[in-house]
């Protein structure tokens, strides 16, 4: 979840960062902004069983919240998420380059600056 | 009654074993310190029995390697069995509250009316909601604990299975706590699956066989 030293370089996309349900749970809040355990479980097709332990483990981490509502006599927990997809990647991205710039020093940042004159 | 005398006396008796044998009394009393410290309930509970399993050497080692007054071994057996019996009450007693502590447990009551009213029936316990999406139900002491990832998951007949299944354990350990404390001093662990069984058939009664397997098959092995 975001820990440098759980980071996977070889995966893809956001798995880099997030192991595969996270991943799945996160977009699915991002592109739906509210969700039910139930829409969730529909959404990302991953059973209750696998989902329930990592929400558990997104609300600890501060990635997502959730509030319980009581309709009718059930009870529901509803997710939202913490930070937007950008805010997520911007804070990914800060981590990152915070712990190429601690190790490199100013080589890390002259390569910073050759790349963005590349692009 | 110079037990002070009879300490002495026995290191003569034990000659070279008696740094052995206090070497195990030290173990013991520094595992039930351990114990009492650790936050980890399932590690407390495993260093709690190491200590008794040491404690328990260390007296009957004095006992066989001693040649002559036997009135320490007395003494040393009884404290052991009274301060055991303190512990394990107390933890027994206390174990529900800390639950409630640790998972920052509120009254089921609260939030669905009807579960409390429901177990009240039953036996006198209080039904407490925690926060988690993982589905699951246990009684502790008096309490019986449901997350709320158990209530989205089960209809209300389905729940109703699943607290009187647990309703029956809190029967079951207030008529038996010192046959359960017996078991646990002697290491031995009442028969589990049997338990389950009745608590079930406890269950189909109370809410129906319908329930009480569609309940299972929703959550299988997540009420205990």
């Amino acid at each position: 979840m975001v820990k440098l030293d759980q980071i996977n370089i070889s995966n893809d996309g956001l798995t880099k960062f997030f192991s595969p349900i996270e991943a799945a749970i996160l977009r699915a809040l991002w592109s739906e902004g509210e969700m039910t355990t139930s829409e969730l479980t529909g959404k990302t097709n991953i059973p209750l069983t696998s989902v329930a332990g990592t929400l558990d483990r997104l609300v600890k981490a501060g990635y997502t919240t959730r509030r319980t509502e009581s309709i009718n006599g059930r009870v529901r927990y509803v997710y939202e998420p913490v930070l937007s997809e950008e805010e997520a990647a911007s804070e990914i991205t800060t981590k990152i380059l915070d712990s190429l710039v601690q190790a490199f020093g100013p080589l890390a940042v002259e390569n910073f600056s050759k790349y963005s004159d590349k692009k | 009654m110079n037990i002070l005398g009879e300490i002495s006396c026995y290191g003569q008796c034990l000659k070279s074993w008696a740094l052995f044998v206090s070497l195990f009394f030290v173990m013991s009393i520094a595992l039930i310190t351990a114990s009492l410290m650790l936050k980890d309930p399932k590690k407390r509970l495993q260093t709690f029995v190491f200590a008794q399993a040491t404690g328990l050497f260390a007296v009957a080692a004095t006992f066989y390697l001693m040649n002559c007054s036997e009135m320490l071994s007395l003494y040393l057996y009884f404290a052991y069995v009274a301060i055991s019996t303190i512990l394990i009450f107390g933890t027994l007693r206390y174990y529900d509250r800390l639950m409630i502590k640790r998972l920052e447990a509120k009254p089921a009551g609260s939030i669905l009316k009807w579960t409390q009213e429901f177990v009240d029936k039953l036996t006198s316990a209080r039904v407490y909601y925690f926060d988690s999406a993982v589905p699951k139900a246990f009684a502790a002491g008096r309490s019986i604990f449901i997350s709320i990832g158990l209530l989205e998951l089960l209809d209300e007949d389905e729940l109703k299975a699943v607290l009187a299944h647990e309703a029956w354990h809190i029967r079951h350990n207030s008529g038996m706590p010192f046959l359960s404390q017996l078991a646990l001093m002697a290491f031995s662990s009442s028969s589990e699956p049997e338990l389950e069984d009745q608590a079930d058939r406890f269950a189909a009664k109370i809410a129906g066989n319908t329930a009480l397997y569609s309940a299972r098959n929703k959550v299988d092995k997540v009420f205990i």
